[in-house]
């Protein structure tokens, strides 16, 4: 195993219903989610998933909703137990985890940021943000100097004692963030976090986010139903549906590469300009081109690329990384990425 | 010959019956027949139900009804001195603490009683308004000469209050716990609650003296211990969901999680519950002075037996003062609890 996977998900199964056990060995016989329900009255939630989750990287599970996405994320920490599988955190394996031994990985190793904020109503802000830490059994006058620093982090400096019900939903959500940091855990779990936000407010904790994590370098599991979101923030894209995994892998690679109609219709509706960047489209080479236009980031976003030749496509750029050229990209091959991918049956509308 | 006759003597009971002709004692019907000395045709119309009166009238060795009430009478005096053994050292206490706050309170001079009361509902309520309500009120009473029954009817309910929540919080708590004993538990407060409160009585005047003053208490406690346990379940179980597993997810350990987050949040439910109990206290704090329990209640038991109807008119006002006083009360503190819990 690579030494720098955190979380490792292997044939991961969770069935609802009285005997999950039998009708774990239908599905596995290859039974589908309709055809048990119908006939045995059990729920597949997820079915067959593998993920590796590497250490500081961001990994996005994608899905509508009854996808299964909520339910994958609470088994990680053992929220939720599942039916067959392997989950192994740091290698060792969360699922022989004893009482003490699990109490103890969501404490130090894991923490979670919720969709609904579930901050505790009759606590302080500071009390909520310092939550891990009393719950390990620090006092308030421990922890106050840790809590308010990571407070003033998420941008609520000044609202230390006020309550959760005094606060707009945006601060509510970055209390919750700065709760999850706090316990200073390698891992943080992001159960739809910012779902319940309005979407300038969504955006504003998403650069959060990605701003904290530049810094931070946490392990982290972000689940959303949320396209753009996700391949704003995602290192690591899951697609889910209906329990199983329908690709995934880097959502520029997903971009470009979808193989299965069900991700195409999602994509199919994103402005690829804004959304592809320049390391995924360039042409990997350290020769110098001829006629170089200018310098362009890698993690530049195409739009960005457009806007700064013009419109021109005979133009070439020179593609660097921290003064290092890495590659080259033509604007001609630009705008052939941009060219929407068909799914195989063509009208991709059609069918959903 | 009755109605049933043909039932045992179908059954070839006749001589079991006839076993038992003797001593049993005669039933009204059977005696009214005989003074009318004529046993006359019965026609349909006047078929009796198959109790066991009309069957004892066809069998003299089946049990006639008021047996059976004798047999729970006689039963119950059996098991009572048994009984008295375990029960009455585990209830002493409640004796001694009835009997310590009633002397403490009407000791205590009134320029020492009424200022502490003063406080407490300062202190619970944070109202100016509401002390000087409760102020005016006790002085009302005092004026006329009915301070030392209102101390005596507030001590008591203080007791029985407090013991109340004592055993019912913890009896709530297990409850929402564990849905068995929410099962086991919910039959025994449906019956509680539906009994009448004068029934708790009779069984408590047998195994304790009228003397003493855990037999109020108890019958008391029975009554108002009700409210508190159901809303501390209920207030357990409608703690949100997403909190619970928030703390599930930061390793709260079981008693961590009732301390911090389930007690806190179920509060304002659970004071709901002490709010009903106190006020149920009061309500049977005034029919227990059936059996000594002293207070406003025996002024209002005076008014009845002895046609005083001032005293009796009076007395009940000064009930009503006191539920209005411990109602606005409570309620000022849940109202404060509330504030403080706003989702």
């Amino acid at each position: 195993m690579d030494r720098d996977i955190k979380i490792s998900i292997r044939n991961l199964y969770k069935i609802f219903g009285p005997t999950p056990d039998v009708a774990l060995e239908y599905v596995k016989q290859g039974m589908g989610k309709a055809e048990l329900l119908e006939k045995h009255q059990h729920v597949l939630g997820l079915q067959d998933i593998n993920v590796d989750m590497r250490e500081g990287h961001v990994t996005v599970i994608m899905g509508l909703s009854g996808s299964g996405k909520s339910t994958l994320i609470r088994h990680l920490n053992r929220l939720i137990e599942p039916t067959g599988g392997e989950i192994a955190v740091d290698g060792e394996n969360v699922l022989a985890f004893d009482e003490d031994q699990l109490r103890n990985l969501r404490r130090e190793r894991m923490s979670m940021v919720f969709q609904k904020f579930a901050l505790l109503p009759h606590k302080t802000v500071l009390e909520n943000a310092g939550m891990a830490l009393s719950v390990r059994g620090h006092k308030i006058e421990e922890f106050e100097a840790e809590a308010k620093k990571w407070i003033a982090r998420v941008g609520l400096e000044g609202n230390e004692y006020q309550y959760p019900h005094q606060l707009s939903g945006g601060m509510q959500q970055r209390v919750g963030i700065a709760r999850a940091l706090a316990s200073n855990s390698p891992i943080m779990l992001m159960d739809e976090a910012f779902s319940a936000l309005d979407p300038l407010i969504r955006s504003d904790m998403q650069d959060l986010l990605l701003e904290l994590q530049d810094e931070l370098h946490k392990t982290i599991v972000f689940i959303t139903h949320d396209l753009d979101e996700s391949l704003k923030l995602a290192d690591h894209l899951v697609i889910l549906k209906e329990g199983y995994i329908v690709q995934q892998g880097e959502p520029q690679e997903i971009l470009m590469h979808p193989n299965d109609p069900y991700i195409v219709n999602f994509i199919s509706d994103i402005n690829r300009a804004r959304v592809l960047r320049v390391r995924s489209i360039m042409k990997k080479t350290t020769e110098a081109p001829d006629n170089v236009a200018g310098d362009i980031g890698e993690r530049d976003n195409l739009e960005s690329v457009i806007a700064r030749s013009g419109g021109d496509t005979s133009l070439t750029y020179r593609v660097v990384r921290k003064g290092k050229q890495v590659g080259v990209l033509e604007v001609q091959d630009l705008f052939k990425a941009l060219v929407p991918t068909e799914s195989p049956e063509g009208d991709t509308r059609s069918h959903y | 010959m009755a109605t049933y006759d043909f039932l045992f003597s179908s059954l070839g009971l006749t001589e079991w019956c006839a076993e038992g002709k003797s001593d049993a004692p005669m039933s009204m019907a059977a005696l009214l027949n005989k003074s009318k000395g004529t046993e006359a045709e019965q026609s349909l119309w006047d078929v009796p139900f198959p109790s066991m009166d009309a069957l004892n009238d066809s069998c003299a060795a089946f049990p006639q009804s008021r047996e059976l009430t004798q047999g729970l009478e006689q039963g119950f005096l059996a098991v009572k001195d048994n009984l008295s053994v375990v029960l009455d050292p585990i209830t002493q206490p409640l004796s001694w603490a009835l009997d310590g706050t009633l002397y403490g309170m009407i000791t205590t001079p009134w320029w020492i009683v009424i200022p502490i009361l003063l406080a407490v509902v300062l202190l619970v309520t944070k109202s100016w308004k509401l002390v000087g309500f409760v102020a005016g009120s006790l002085c009302l009473l005092a004026f006329i000469d009915y301070y030392v029954y209102a101390m005596q009817t507030l001590a008591i309910i203080f007791v029985c209050a407090f013991i109340c929540v004592l055993l019912g919080v913890p009896i709530g708590i297990a409850m929402s716990r564990n849905n068995m004993m929410q099962r086991l538990t919910i039959p025994v407060l449906d019956m509680l609650q539906t009994l009448p409160p004068f029934v708790y009585l009779i069984p408590l005047i047998f195994l304790f003296s009228v003397t003493e003053s855990k037999l109020y208490g108890i019958a008391i406690i029975l009554y108002a211990i009700v409210p508190v346990i159901r809303m501390t379940n209920l207030g357990i179980r409608l703690v949100d969901p997403d909190v619970i597993e928030a703390a599930n997810a930061f390793g709260m350990t079981s008693r961590q999680k009732l301390y911090k987050v389930q007690i806190p949040l179920a509060l304002p439910n659970i004071m709901a519950g002490v709010n009903q109990t106190i006020m149920m206290s009061l309500a049977m704090v005034v029919i227990a002075s059936l059996v000594s329990a002293p207070g406003l209640g025996v002024l209002v038991l005076q008014g009845i037996r002895n046609l005083e109807l001032g005293v009796g008119l009076v007395a009940g006002l000064g009930i009503v003062i006191l539920a209005v006083i411990l109602d606005r009360v409570t309620k000022a503190s849940l109202a404060r609890i509330n504030a403080s819990q706003k989702q």
